[in-house]
């Protein structure tokens, strides 16, 4: 059976080689996602454990949590005579204090902004660091050494002046170049490296430091150095292995990489289920075909078994090949995806590719696994032809739907419908999503059923086209399942499309709305999509002193544990705030907050069931549990506006976090004074903090818009990869069937059709079956859509925005893709010599 | 358009008495050493308004030589003439044409198009070049085929005899000046071959139609007006008014020659 199954895959290799393709470019998908994210992960892996090379041990402020979002958490600054208890204790052989943390610099005016970020430390050589000088020598006050990538990127030499800036600002000069490891940088960072005293003045420490680096003595046994040093410290320290330090600060830059892996496998899976159609369709065409030959098997004696292990043999071979070839695509993939994702303003490091054996197999592991199973309903209807099918000598006609199946299906659809429907009118996302499922498979069941309908109703023009048209519907309609089929795969991609523009402007028009409990006239945010913002106090402090500034307010983020969810939270001024929003209060004061304590949104306390008086327990990384007083409640709109539904004051947050920047000051300007006038005096007086960026309301929220569009863009365009499997379907689906309809299209041209009517007609099932994919995809996209959208907005107003433009644009490119996919398999038709095709059996 | 249209077509008795020609056709198939010559300077003339049966040994080049005379392959050597009109100068649209037009085929199997029913077949031909069957002859071949209520079935709801009755219908609703029929019995019971076999014979005497029809069975052969024997890629013999006998007669005598004779000879 086995050299059956080889010889029958190679006996049909030109029918099978798309469906080849088709698992090839799905497996291509999924290894280039694990090879692009294993090689990011490692990369920064690689960085952080180099800048951490010889150090056995290093001292922090204790921290409940290490890192929150893929932001890893701000420490207390160590006091300044730690270093010393440290170095005093038995066993240590050297110690050095580091004041690091994350700065900008400015060369002539000009910010330097890599892609990651622009790390502020404390220079030392090695045993402590990697870094190795260049050229020049390490700084002493008022001097600088930087990574000598970044000095050759932007042009910088010895001698320069730039500005160096992260709480404070100062002009620094440029004394050395230095390499890290045998690199001449960290990918997309830039290194800037001062000695102590300027590291602690321009993150103000004052005499603090953020670490101290322990050296273990020879012999030491630094597992019990480290219990040594964190019984004689206590627990207000933290003692971590050196590696095990810089696997922390990792691991939260990773944490972003994951995302995006997470994203990428959803897309790489719909590509596959799409591809899975593909399959099923492709072995369901090329087995009708061989029916008889299949009957011949049965007759001479193969079992059903034998039959459906031969089927399964050639698929098998398919998936196998196709998964090889495709992890092989993937490594070079992996590049492409990495190009998108950087157009997309995700920032990758650039290094060799990691390919792990766990990538090789999952590759293999998915390709072939997605074709058996695709290739199981096909088979198993194979295993089932009667031996006297060999007998019959007009072809069988394709076997309509059993009632089991229709009764299922449009069970399955009611529940889905009422499920999406009751969760969109509650507002569970959860059952939204569990609607979408029952929805989907719904269509699946049914779609044998429903497909030929549509395509009778949308083809209804082509029947006054003539024979051909006429014909192209037909041939449609008569095979439900394959039209079914190939539809189905383009529908989802489609409804896909639609499903993320929808979703992207509605979220568009959502962030445009809810700041209008805003009144700020001007707002400074930082320019670099920091989670937290990223702006120095001095920056508020320097806004607030303008005469142009009537009265200023800061906001700050923070990071909390709610159980075991990260979560997010505000911090605002109370006796400022109301200067620059409109914070409506439904229960409880605003100013109340002074006092300690947290204001919830109303629909999260409802939730909670909290109200005024209740405390709320709160995870904060510095210092662990803590149980806060509900001080008030405020009005959904607002805590949109305010961006998260907890709200501290700048006093409480103090208490609770180490970080210190500002995510946006907000401005009122005085009266009479103009903006253009408003905006210059406040950029001349931010002009030394580079990411210090002047914008107004609109531009803010076109700023955040563009950031989702361009997300939103790359998820698109790496769905389209989806829409091209199933375009490589439709394609495949024509030419399998034209193979079929040999005999059928000899005749038609023996009788007087000519070439151009029959490609026209075969560009006219093409044409057909992306419609009725077109018809099925938006309405599904734009059902879920409405439904997710219902869901997440929970008791907030429910804005649901329809690009209709956009949809448009993805209905013609369907329709006109779905011409380009018939263009072969036309071809290919008119070209069938009329008497071969007579001749055929 | 260099094509007449058939239903202005002239009556039958005025058309040229030769329907289609062939002269000297040479048809090889394949190359060098494997090199078949399938029509071997092949000569016929069929007189129009005529049943003519094409018989000869398997392989002898039958089917090679209606699909030459219908355009639907081309030749190697010689003309080919339907009517006036010389098939070997066209191009293979007005091939197309043409053979849409002026010229109706009936073949052994597979006739008809699965997706349409009986009445959408009959009328394919017309209905490709964009035109409307004439309803009065519509009737009246549907009638005399007795598909008058099968006319919405679908090929797959009819018996093979009902099949083939209505390729015939196809092959007439245009007013063809000719009707090629390759082994249009082949796969029927005696019966409903019998049936056919009358209808193409009255269709010559009713309508004058031009019939070509390549048969193996002298029973059918004997139905026909005149019988062409083909051999070796040539004609070798006719027969005017056959009756089952005379064919197998000349049939066996044909069998003799050929054994007679050093092939290739
Ligand atoms: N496409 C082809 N390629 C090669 N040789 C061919 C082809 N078609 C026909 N032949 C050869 O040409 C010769 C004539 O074939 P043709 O089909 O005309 O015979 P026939 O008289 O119709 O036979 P039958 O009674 O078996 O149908 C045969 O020797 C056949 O093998
Ligand atoms: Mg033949």
């Amino acid at each position: 059976m086995w050299r059956l199954s080889l010889s029958n895959a190679l006996a049909h290799r030109s029918r099978l080689a798309l469906t080849w393709l088709a698992v090839a470019l799905g497996v291509a998908f999924v290894a280039g996602s694990l090879v692009l994210t294993d090689t990011s992960t490692r990369l920064l892996d690689e960085q952080f454990r180099t800048t951490a090379a010889g150090v056995d041990l290093t001292v922090r402020g204790a921290a409940a949590f290490d890192a929150a979002m893929g932001v890893e958490v701000a420490r207390d600054p160590l006091p300044a005579d730690l270093a010393e208890r440290v170095a005093g204790t038995a066993g240590v052989d050297r110690v050095r204090p580091v004041a690091s943390g994350p700065g900008q610099l400015q060369v002539r005016g000009t910010a330097v902004e890599p892609a990651g970020p622009t790390i502020l430390g404390t220079w030392a050589e090695a045993p402590f660091t990697a870094y190795t000088l260049r050229a020049g020598h390490a700084p002493h006050g008022e001097e600088v050494v930087l990574d000598a990538a970044t000095a050759a990127d932007h042009g910088i030499a010895v001698g320069d002046t730039v500005t160096v800036s992260a709480t404070a600002s100062r002009p620094l000069r440029v004394v050395g170049l230095t390499g890290i490891g045998d690199g001449d940088g960290l990918t997309n960072s830039t290194v800037v490296l001062v000695d102590l005293p300027t590291a602690q003045t321009l993150l103000d420490l004052g005499s603090g430091v953020t670490a101290v680096d322990v050296i273990a003595a020879d012999g030491v046994a630094v597992p019990d150095l480290r219990a040594d040093l964190a019984a004689a410290l206590g627990a207000q320290y933290a003692v971590t292995g050196g590696q095990d330090a810089a696997a922390a600060s990792a691991d939260a830059a990773k944490e972003s990489i994951n995302y995006l892996r997470i994203v990428l496998l959803a897309l790489a899976a719909a590509g596959l289920v799409v591809g899975a159609f593909l399959i099923a369709n492709t072995f369901g065409i090329v087995l009708t075909h061989r029916a008889r030959e299949l009957a011949l098997l049965r007759a001479a004696g193969a079992t059903g078994r034998q039959v459906l292990g031969l089927v399964l043999g050639e698929a098998l071979l398919v998936g196998l090949t196709g998964a090889a070839g495709g992890t092989a695509v993937g490594v070079g993939a992996a590049y492409a995806l990495r190009g998108f994702a950087s157009s997309a303003g995700l920032a990758l490091p650039d290094g060799p590719l990691t390919v792990t054996v766990r990538t090789l197999v999952v590759g293999l592991v998915a390709g072939t696994l997605i074709t058996l199973l695709a290739a199981l309903g096909p088979a198993r209807r194979a295993a089932r032809t009667a031996p006297v099918e060999a007998m019959r000598v007009s072809d069988p006609a394709p076997a309509g739907p059993r009632r089991g199946r229709l009764i299922t299906g449009w069970i399955l659809l009611g529940l889905g419908v009422v499920q999406l429907g009751t969760a969109a009118l509650l507002r569970q996302i959860v059952g939204v999503g569990l609607g979408a499922v029952l929805l989907l498979a719904a269509l699946v069941v049914l779609g044998p059923v429903l497909a030929p309908r549509l395509a009778q109703a949308v083809g209804r023009p082509l029947t006054g086209l003539g024979v051909p048209g006429q014909l192209a519907r037909e041939s449609i309609v008569r095979n439900p399942r394959r039209t079914a089929a190939t539809a189905m795969a383009l529908a989802l991609g489609l409804a896909l499309i639609s499903f993320v523009a929808v979703l992207g402007s509605s979220v568009k028009a959502i962030g445009a709305s809810s700041t209008e409990a805003i009144t700020a006239d001007l707002l400074v945010q930082s320019s670099r999509d920091e989670m937290l913002g990223g702006l120095s106090p001095e920056v508020a402090a320097r806004v607030a002193a303008l005469p142009e500034v009537a009265a200023t307010s800061s906001v700050r983020f923070g990071h909390w544990l709610d159980g075991d969810m990260t979560s997010a939270l505000t911090a605002v001024d109370p006796a400022t705030l109301p200067q620059v929003a409109d914070v409506q209060m439904t229960g409880g004061a605003l100013a109340a907050l002074d006092g300690g304590g947290v204001v919830l949104a109303a629909d999260v306390a409802a939730e909670r069931g909290l109200t005024v008086g209740d405390t709320l327990a709160m995870t904060f990384s510095r210092d662990g549990e803590q149980r806060l007083r509900v001080v008030g409640l405020m009005a959904d709109d607002s805590a949109r506006a305010l961006s998260t539904s907890y709200v501290l004051s700048l006093g409480t947050y103090a208490q609770h976090f180490s970080e210190n920047v500002d995510a946006t000051v907000y401005v009122a300007l005085a009266d009479g004074v103009g903006p253009a006038a408003a905006r210059t005096a406040l950029r001349a007086a931010v002009a030394d903090f580079p990411n210090a960026e002047v914008l107004d309301q609109a531009e803010a929220a076109a700023g955040r818009a563009a950031a989702v569009g361009q997300v939103l863009g790359l998820i698109t365009v790496l769905l389209g990869f989806a829409v091209l499997i199933a375009l490589l379907g439709i394609t495949n689906t024509l030419a399998l069937s034209i193979v079929e309809r040999t005999r059928e299209i000899g005749l038609l041209r023996a009788v007087g059709m000519t070439r151009a009517q029959l490609s026209w007609m075969v560009r006219a099932e093409a044409v057909l079956i992306a419609a009725v994919a077109v018809v099925t995809g938006v309405a599904l996209g734009l059902g879920l859509a409405a439904a997710t959208l219902a869901g997440l907005s929970a008791d907030n107003a429910l804005v649901i925005e329809v690009p209709v433009g956009q949809l448009l644009a993805v209905v013609a490119t369907a329709v006109l893709a779905g011409l380009v996919a018939g263009l072969l398999p036309a071809r290919r038709a008119a070209r069938l010599d009329v008497l071969t095709a007579i001749a055929t059996q | 358009m260099t094509v007449t249209d058939p239903q202005l077509a002239p009556p039958p008795q005025t058309r040229p008495a030769i329907a289609a020609r062939a002269v000297d056709v040479v048809k090889t198939y394949g190359r060098g050493e494997a090199a078949v010559r399938a029509l071997d300077s092949a000569s016929v003339a069929i007189p129009a308004g005529e049943f003519t049966a094409v018989m000869g040994p398997s392989g002898s080049g039958k089917s090679t030589l209606i699909h030459a005379l219908a355009g639907l392959d081309g030749i190697d050597a010689g003309q080919v003439f339907i009517g006036d009109t010389d098939l070997t100068t066209l191009a293979e649209r007005d091939r197309t044409l043409l053979r849409r037009e002026r010229l109706g085929f009936v073949f052994q199997a597979f006739n008809l198009i699965p997706a349409l029913t009986a009445a959408e077949n009959i009328a394919l031909p017309l209905t490709l070049a964009g035109k409307r069957p004439d309803p009065a002859w519509m009737n009246e071949l549907v009638h005399m085929l007795g598909l008058a209520n099968r006319l919405d079935h679908r090929p797959g709801q009819l018996s093979g005899g009902q099949q083939q009755r209505v390729a015939v219908g196809r092959a007439l609703i245009a007013r063809p000046e000719l009707v090629f029929a390759d082994e249009p019995t082949g796969n029927l019971d005696s019966r409903s071959g019998a049936a056919l076999l009358a209808f193409l014979r009255d269709a010559a005497r009713t309508y004058g139609q031009t019939i070509v029809m390549v048969t193996h069975d002298p029973v059918a052969a004997a139905y026909a007006d005149r019988v062409v024997f083909l051999a070796d890629g040539r004609i070798v013999d006719e027969l005017t008014d056959p009756t089952a006998e005379t064919v197998l007669a000349r049939l066996a005598g044909l069998d003799a020659t050929r054994l007679d004779e050093p092939v290739g000879a």
